[in-house]
């Protein structure tokens, strides 16, 4: 595989821990595959075979709400990985992937990997070294909260409008981090509405109501002969009524 | 001639939240002890035997069946007290006495009742033996938005016309049309209801400037609410969320209908 590529996968965070040397191995057992704009790499729920790194372009992680509305929860560029927890913990994939261009990128499957890792201690090594930095530092759940836990405190909500309601329902495994965000999110969302309740700031209704046009149509039910019939008919039953 | 009344609910646009608050609004009212029915005369798109956990299966004589001719008005009506299905909320209902009239959901039926249109006296009719053979204190009518025909053969017929409307232009447009209407038709209670109400706007102040525009009582204000929309077909939201402020707001109409004269 040619030098680009090994400087793009050593600039990976989660391959950053790994001499060249370890380097070259990962690269012999990838694959390079393309995708072009719109083309799923992922879906979500579907078994964990593969991970991918992302060399050129850029993806959005999607999943879907309680009405099956698409949510983007992040977007993702070259150097980053997406994948590669679910292979570890084989579980099924937690979120979808999809190209937002042309995309080129590095895929490794499950077998190869675990096979390296069977084989090459340093290429263990440097990847569980990839994990804890990952673990110890941002995950991208956190960072929004902290955006967002700015932004709420300067009475700043226009993240609100900016991103569409997540929702996670209670008793689902879903990430803990994830239901963090959407908790935070909720939260952020009655407060909002608890303080434009207490400003009570009675912005003045200004309704107008076209007179002109109010007597048209009035007179355009009215003028029928249906009409004439149903107010007599209408008059005969209310007195029958009251007379009863 | 029983002293039942009619309690039409009318709007002049869709999305006002009509037939739920309809539904909401018969339970409440057979909550506290009264005999109530319901009629869906929204024949073209009905929809509030949804709310009260009826499908298409369940679903009987329907009052598209009354109309031909074909069934009594005894065989339409759906006892909710004695069905009142899933749902934590409909549960509350059982041993009352409520009961549905509900419109087909079958096109045909649909179809077939628009092309002949509905005979005042026959629907009328309809109306007066579904509360003499109920012995019902209140029949709420769910009609079709706007001003057509079968509406305003349901106007005709109300004792207390509840109106609800959003609070914007072109529902305060519409709702202006149809107040005339109803004092043209001599409804003896003219209601406003306004749902859907921005937290931005202070309550009263929308009640104020809606009463002085038509001069006719507004029951209360609503809230737009998310967890409405949530919930909303799935259940009657103030029996499952009683604390809800929509809730606590729709509650207060309740009144205005039982003290009706």
């Amino acid at each position: 595989m040619i030098g680009s590529v090994l400087e793009k996968i050593h600039n990976a965070v989660f391959f950053q821990e790994l001499s060249n040397d370890a380097l070259e191995a990962v690269a012999a057992k990838a694959t390079l595959r393309r995708f072009a704009d719109g083309d799923v790499m992922m879906r979500k729920g579907d078994p964990a075979d593969s991970f991918y790194l992302i060399l050129e372009g850029h993806l959005k992680i999607v999943t879907t709400d309680a009405r099956g509305e698409e949510i983007i929860i992040n977007k993702v560029g070259p150097g980053e990985t997406i994948g590669e927890l679910a292979l570890v913990d084989e579980r099924p994939r937690s979120a979808g992937a999809v190209a937002l261009e042309d995309v080129e990128a590095l895929e490794m499957t499950k077998d190869a990997f675990f096979n390296l890792l069977d084989q090459r201690l340093d290429v263990a090594l440097g990847i569980l070294r990839g994990f804890s930095h990952r673990l110890r530092f941002s995950t991208t759940y956190i960072e929004k909260v902290i955006d967002w836990s700015q932004k709420t405190a300067e009475g700043d909500y226009s993240f609100l409008e900016q991103t569409q309601p997540i929702t996670n329902r209670p008793g689902t495994d879903d990430d803990k981090a994830a239901q963090l965000l959407s908790t935070f999110y909720s939260m952020v969302r009655k407060v909002k509405a608890r303080e434009e309740g207490l400003k009570q700031q009675v912005e003045k209704l200004a309704f107008e109501i076209d007179q002109e046009r109010r007597k048209k149509e009035f007179e355009e039910i009215t003028g029928t002969e249906f009409y004439a019939r149903l107010k007599e008919q209408a008059q005969t039953i209310r007195r029958k009524r009251q007379g009863s | 001639m029983s002293d039942g009344k009619i309690v039409s609910i009318h709007s002049f646009r869709g999305g006002t939240g009509k037939s739920n608050t309809t539904a909401n609004l018969a339970a409440q009212v057979a909550l506290t002890g009264k005999r109530v029915g319901v009629v869906d005369t929204d024949i073209q798109s009905p929809g509030i035997h949804v709310l009260f956990g009826l499908d298409e299966q369940k679903m009987g004589r329907t009052l598209n069946d009354f109309l031909h001719g074909a069934a009594s008005i005894r065989e339409v009506g759906f006892s909710i007290g004695e069905n009142p299905g899933e749902g934590q909320g409909r549960a509350q209902l059982k041993g009352s006495q409520l009961f549905l009239f509900p419109s087909s959901i079958k096109g045909g039926e649909i179809s077939k009742i628009l092309k002949e249109g509905i005979d005042f006296n026959v629907l009328n009719e309809g109306l007066q033996t579904a509360i003499s053979e109920f012995d019902l204190d209140y029949l709420f009518i769910d009609t079709h938005p706007g001003l057509n025909e079968e509406t305003l053969l349901s106007i005709a017929t109300s004792d207390v016309l509840i109106v609800i409307l959003r609070p914007d232009t072109q529902d305060l447009q519409g709702t202006a049309v149809t107040v005339d209407i109803a004092r043209s038709l001599d409804v003896p209670n003219l209601l406003l209801l306004v749902n859907k109400a921005l937290p931005k706007h202070d309550p009263q102040a929308i009640k104020a400037e809606i009463e002085s525009k038509f001069d006719a009582p507004v029951t209360s204000v609503l809230p737009l609410s998310f967890d409405m929309a949530e919930n909303a077909s799935r259940d009657l939201f103030s029996l499952c969320y009683p604390d809800h402020e929509w809730s606590k707001a729709l509650k207060n109409v309740v009144p205005f209908i039982l003290n009706a004269k």
